[in-house]
């Protein structure tokens, strides 16, 4: 039983070992790096898949360059400026909130918050009351069917 | 439904219609995008023939057509005419065609221009350099730099004789000014 225990503990400690060292900030790696910005970048052939996706040799070609660009020390914006320039902002699968397609973010919320205006209206409308008549409602009711049933209305055919 | 709600969708819906009435009208085949109006990227590429390398900056005040193309692809195969009509009505003048290989064997993309009359300097892009700094998304894309080196023109897909004469004489109109 002890041994058990001690097993247990032992894979616990090395459970959380693992998830402390990748929890840990570290140096980003130049593979990392370029992981990271080809997955951020449009295949420019096969269009919906990710540079780092895509088996395509143009995609191939793009990793290689931001390889390239990331050994002579450009930034991660500098690289993606460099596609962005040739391609626009289509080349990025995110496309950046700050310019005009930024839209693309702002609509859903747009539309959210019209929804919400809309069924806040619709709660806030008066709801028709259930309320029992006051005693002259009541009287000016039977005042009116009397009335009605004095004019003696034609009956339709076939009606007793 | 407050009023201005509605107001507000109508308007909205309206400005929907008129940006897809704008985008249907727009040519397919010249999206300004990118690199349009703005300076011709540098290149120095090695030639296909094998006789060294070829600058852009050789061709620095004169006219530029670039033609991007590959030996697979039939489109390509399908302007190259109204290209060899163009490049020998001007060849002798401020004009100069450049050939860029895309994504091809270096020895099939001879055999093409050797069978299909291509007789304008051509380069190699074996890393797709040139092609990226343009922002080409396959073949056949053509581009047309004016004498100050800015890229004033591109087109997407198989290119006609009337749009390239119009193309080239209009930068030559712009130089002559």
């Amino acid at each position: 039983m002890t041994r058990e225990r001690a097993l247990i503990l032992v894979a616990l400690l090395a459970i959380l070992g693992a998830l402390a060292w990748t929890a840990w900030p570290h140096e980003t790696t130049a593979a990392e790096r370029v992981d990271r910005i080809t997955s951020e970048l449009r295949c420019v052939t096969c269009q919906g898949l990710s540079v780092k996706d895509s088996p395509a040799a143009s995609a191939r070609q793009m990793r290689d360059l931001v390889v390239q660009r990331v050994a002579e020390g450009r930034t991660d914006e500098e690289i993606r400026g460099e596609f962005r320039a040739s391609y626009g902002d289509w080349v990025l699968l995110s496309p950046p909130a700050s310019s005009w397609t930024g839209l693309i973010w702002l609509v859903p919320l747009v539309a959210l918050a019209a929804g919400l205006a809309v069924v806040i209206g619709r709660m806030r409308a008066p709801v028709p009351s259930t309320a029992a008549p006051s005693p002259r409602e009541l009287a000016a009711l039977r005042e009116r069917v009397a009335r009605e049933e004095a004019l003696d209305l034609p009956q339709p055919d076939g009606a007793e | 439904m407050p009023q201005w709600l509605r107001v507000s969708i109508v308007i909205g819906i309206a400005a929907l219609v008129v940006v897809l009435m704008l985008s249907f009208r727009r040519d397919p085949h010249d999206i300004r995008t990118g690199t349009v109006n703005k300076p011709a990227a540098a290149f120095t590429a090695d030639r296909l023939d094998g006789t060294g390398t070829l600058s852009l900056s050789d061709y620095a005040g004169k006219v530029v057509v670039l033609n991007f193309f590959a030996s697979w692809c039939p489109p390509c195969k399908e302007e190259n005419p109204a290209l060899v009509r163009v490049w020998e009505r001007y060849r002798t003048s401020d004009v100069v065609f450049i050939g860029i290989v895309y994504q091809d064997a270096t020895d099939k993309a001879r055999a093409y221009v050797t069978a299909n009359g291509v007789t304008w300097p051509t380069i190699r892009d074996d890393d797709g350099r040139v092609a990226f700094a343009y922002g080409v998304f396959g073949p056949p894309e053509t581009y047309f730099i004016g004498p100050d080196g800015i890229i004033a023109g591109r087109h997407i897909g198989p290119i006609d004789e009337a749009t390239l004469v119009a193309s080239i004489d209009k930068l030559r109109a712009q130089a002559s000014r």
